[in-house]
């Protein structure tokens, strides 16, 4: 008899969400839900009728761990749609932006799973807050590497959470020599540091990997070698930065995209019949308690070529490394891997950089209508934005960020699983909830979702 | 009273010992010499100042400008300004009697500028923007640490820059371009010419074109800098000085020790403290009646007091 089990609310990740999970008679996950219950904000509604500069920073407001990827992706699907070139100073700019970002954001991810892991060679899990080395040597470098990415997108970007320099048509300011200098070696720093860091983190993650049994909340949880492996395709439209509707070959297509309602997706109504007052911290939710993941989860399903797929740091060096590694495990080394990457990029982007170049363009047309999109390879994967500029007012805005399309293909990652370490699986895709609950739901049944939500 | 002169540590009367610098600066060059040794030493790494059109004109990346604006780029309206080296300093020395909003660029500096140790001058309203910023960093992640040296500089009131064209251009009859210094002193409003006019303007004909915001202005001599400095109160081409906190003593002491100033005793100048002290009174005393005016400026209603 399958029994059901919740999770709620889910802990270190960014936003508010739930799994609901139905589990066998040993506890082994048949068929998880994955779902947001962070409040719709509807972004993409209240665009309408904006001007194309002042949407990019509203949406960098749905996330503050990677507004860098919303403010760019929307600044470049407004450009694409009114076909606007930027000069490539600008470009570097963005780019440096980007790299910086997503230092710190993977910086930051180290510390939501270090409590997952153990100090290799023991049964200590990690306390990152603990003043005992060696952890604590180990946060500091956490801390100094998130510095110095968010120093770093600060100078080129103005600020390191909602960038202002971004603007349609470049950036508003060229750096100094002076400060592209600093930006040169806090990166040339930063590449120390995450050489260092990304070691230690892959001995970690492969330590705890290899283990035959962890400890969840007291429970001896048997370790499946295949945690978190799922059988769906991998979305990826670059290495480091993105692509948009105006490439010459543009890395994604909108013709394969589709979106399905979260009706059609998730479970409907159930009752909870499991419940673990150990689970750490607070226990499980109450037996008999109601839950509905049709009615409740906040986000669409984006589906590519028909299926949920999976994007991330994994997804990018599958496509562009032929990296090879499956599960959770895979997804947490990957992101590891970015780490010096971003940095050497970074590096090259800064040497790239002529400090008294041109950064706004000379036209910017006004837009007549057009369709434009714009990808920006966010911390956690391809961040998709759509726009129609007519007359300088938006008339369409649409944004398909990285959680959400992970959202659905988590959850089939789940399957075969401990329930138990349903939150170490979520965790591996570094999920961003405010980030996936952005839009405001269309048709008739999903506008009772928004409503149930807004009461 | 008696706090009309804010904390300090010390007061004298002082000029730069810089002479190529001096023909330049408004009185003693403080502000201008202070910053070259801040720079040349390390202590900042960049100041912000009023520049002008002619600045803006040759260093235009180190202005925050907006593209569109360039039409608002005229001669005596001040442009705040990034300066790193003593030929950028003594370009943009000297007063500029209107609104210059310096605190604008603070946050900048520390982005796309890079700087990581700020000097900064500004009229004591802009030193109390620096300090709450400092302490209340409301969207200025990263600034307070930042500010290495505040210098303030005395002020009695501002204009906006429209008063300024019609005071010169109207009731001095002087062309803008063509004006080589502004000064208030003596109980006059002096505008000198390039080819060496010299206007006087009694400040009674001012008082209507200044700042509305200036009359609940409380402070005088810059009580929240590290070293403020004006003219009143030392001879012509000197200024008074006062080492107001522990940064401003240090960087006073070294500048002094290198040589960049030559001083007197405050007690041993004319008019010296004693009308400085008459004068921030008056505005304190002044600016205290309009505050208290502003509660009961409405039947029933009053205005806000941000002091309180
Ligand atoms: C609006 C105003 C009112 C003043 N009122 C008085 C007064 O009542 N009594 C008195 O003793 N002194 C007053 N001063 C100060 C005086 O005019 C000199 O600025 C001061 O003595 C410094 O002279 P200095 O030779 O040391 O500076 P300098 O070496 O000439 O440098 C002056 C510095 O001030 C900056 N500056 C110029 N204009 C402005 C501005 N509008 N806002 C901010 N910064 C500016 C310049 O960029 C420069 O860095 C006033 C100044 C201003 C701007
Ligand atoms: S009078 Fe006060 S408010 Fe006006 S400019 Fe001077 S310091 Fe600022």
């Amino acid at each position: 008899m399958s029994k059901v089990v919740e999770i709620s609310p889910t802990t270190r990740h960014e936003g508010h969400s739930k799994l609901v999970l139905k589990v066998n008679d040993q506890g082994i996950i048949e068929t998880g839900n994955w779902c947001s219950i962070t409040p719709v904000r509807g972004v993409e509604k209240l665009a309408v009728g904006k001007t194309p500069e002042q949407v990019p920073k509203i949406a960098s407001r749905v996330c503050g761990i990677c507004p860098i990827a919303h403010c760019l992706a929307a600044t470049e699907a407004m450009e694409a749609s009114i076909k606007c070139e930027i000069p490539n100073d600008a470009k570097m700019l963005r780019h440096i932006l980007q790299l910086a970002n997503r230092c710190h954001s993977i910086a930051l991810h180290d510390i939501l799973i270090l409590p997952d892991f153990y100090i290799p060679g023991t049964e200590t899990k990690i306390n990152p807050f603990t003043a005992e080395e060696p952890v604590r040597s180990v946060a500091k470098r956490i801390q100094r590497l998130r510095e110095i990415g968010q120093t770093i997108g600060q100078i080129a970007g103005g600020d390191c959470i909602h960038p202002r320099n971004t603007r349609i048509g470049g950036m508003y300011r060229n750096v100094s020599e002076q400060a592209k200098t600093k930006m040169y070696d806090l990166a040339k720093e930063g590449l120390t540091l995450s050489h260092q860091q990304a070691e230690f983190m892959i001995a970690v993650i492969r330590n705890y990997h290899n283990r035959d049994f962890v400890d969840v909340g007291g429970m001896k949880v048997p370790m499946p070698k295949t945690l978190g492996y799922h059988n769906q395709g991998y979305l990826a439209t670059h290495a480091f930065y993105g692509s948009t509707s105006m490439d010459e070959c543009p890395s994604w297509d909108i013709n394969r995209f589709k979106e399905a309602r979260p009706y059609d997706w998730y479970m409907g109504e159930m009752e909870v019949t499991l419940e673990e007052p150990k689970y750490p911290i607070g226990g499980t939710t109450k037996m008999g308690t109601k839950v509905n993941p049709q009615m409740e989860a906040c986000t669409g399903i984006p589906m590519y070529d028909g299926q949920p797929v999976e994007v991330g740091p994994r997804a990018r060096l599958v496509r562009y490394k032929n990296f090879d590694m499956k599960g959770t495990k895979g997804q947490n080394i990957a992101r590891e891997m970015e780490y010096q990457d971003c940095f050497y990029e970074m590096i090259d982007c800064i040497d790239a950089l002529n400090t008294s170049g041109k950064v706004v363009a000379d036209y910017i047309p006004n837009g007549d209508g057009s369709l434009g999109w714009a990808s920006n390879e966010a911390p956690r994967g391809t961040d998709v934005h759509i726009a129609r500029v007519n007359d300088w007012k938006v008339q369409y805005f649409s944004m398909l960020v990285p959680t959400t399309w992970n959202f659905a293909t988590c959850s089939k990652a789940l399957e075969g699983a401990p329930w138990q370490l349903a939150e170490v699986i979520m965790r591996g895709y570094d999920p961003c909830v405010s980030c996936a609950t952005h839009m405001i739901v269309l048709d008739e049944e999903n506008k009772m979702i928004a409503q149930k939500l807004i009461q | 009273m008696g706090a009309e002169l804010g904390n300090y540590k010390s007061c004298v009367s002082a000029r730069s010992t810089d002479k190529e610098l001096l023909k330049h600066a408004q009185d003693g060059g403080i502000v201008t010499s202070l910053f070259a040794f801040a720079l040349e030493e390390g202590i900042i790494d960049g100041a912000i100042v009023a520049a002008n059109k002619e600045f803006a004109a040759k260093y235009p990346s180190k202005c925050m400008m907006d593209n569109s604006n360039f039409d608002m780029i005229e001669p005596w309206r001040p442009i705040p300004a990034i300066v790193n080296t003593k030929a950028e300093l003594i370009a943009a020395a000297g007063t500029k009697y209107n609104i210059s909003p310096n605190v604008s660029l603070l946050k900048e500096a520390t982005r796309s500028f890079g700087l990581d140790k700020i000097g900064i001058v500004g009229t004591p309203c802009q030193m109390q923007a620096v300090r709450k910023a400092q302490l209340y960093p409301i969207g200025m992640r990263d600034v307070g640490a930042s500010i290495a040296l505040a210098v303030g500089i005395f002020c009695m009131e501002n204009f906006p820059y429209q008063s300024i064209l019609q005071l010169v251009e109207d009731h001095a009859a002087m062309k803008l371009e063509s004006v080589k210094k502004m000064e208030i002193g003596k109980g006059k409003f002096w505008v000198y010419g390039k080819r060496g006019q010299v206007v006087q303007l009694p400040l009674k004909i001012t008082h209507k074109y200044e700042q509305p915001g200036c009359h609940v202005c409380l402070d005088y001599v810059a009580n929240l800098a590290d070293v403020s400095t004006g003219s009143v109160g030392s001879p012509d081409g000197w200024s008074t000085v006062m080492v107001r906190s522990k940064i401003g003593d240090s960087v006073w002491g070294k500048a002094m020790a290198a040589g960049c100033f030559e001083t007197q005793p405050i007690e041993k100048v004319k008019p010296g403290l004693e009308l400085v002290t008459k004068l921030a009174n008056e505005k304190i005393t002044k600016n205290k009646k309009t505050l208290e005016g502003r509660a009961t400026f409405g039947v029933g209603k009053a205005l806000r007091n941000p002091y309180i």
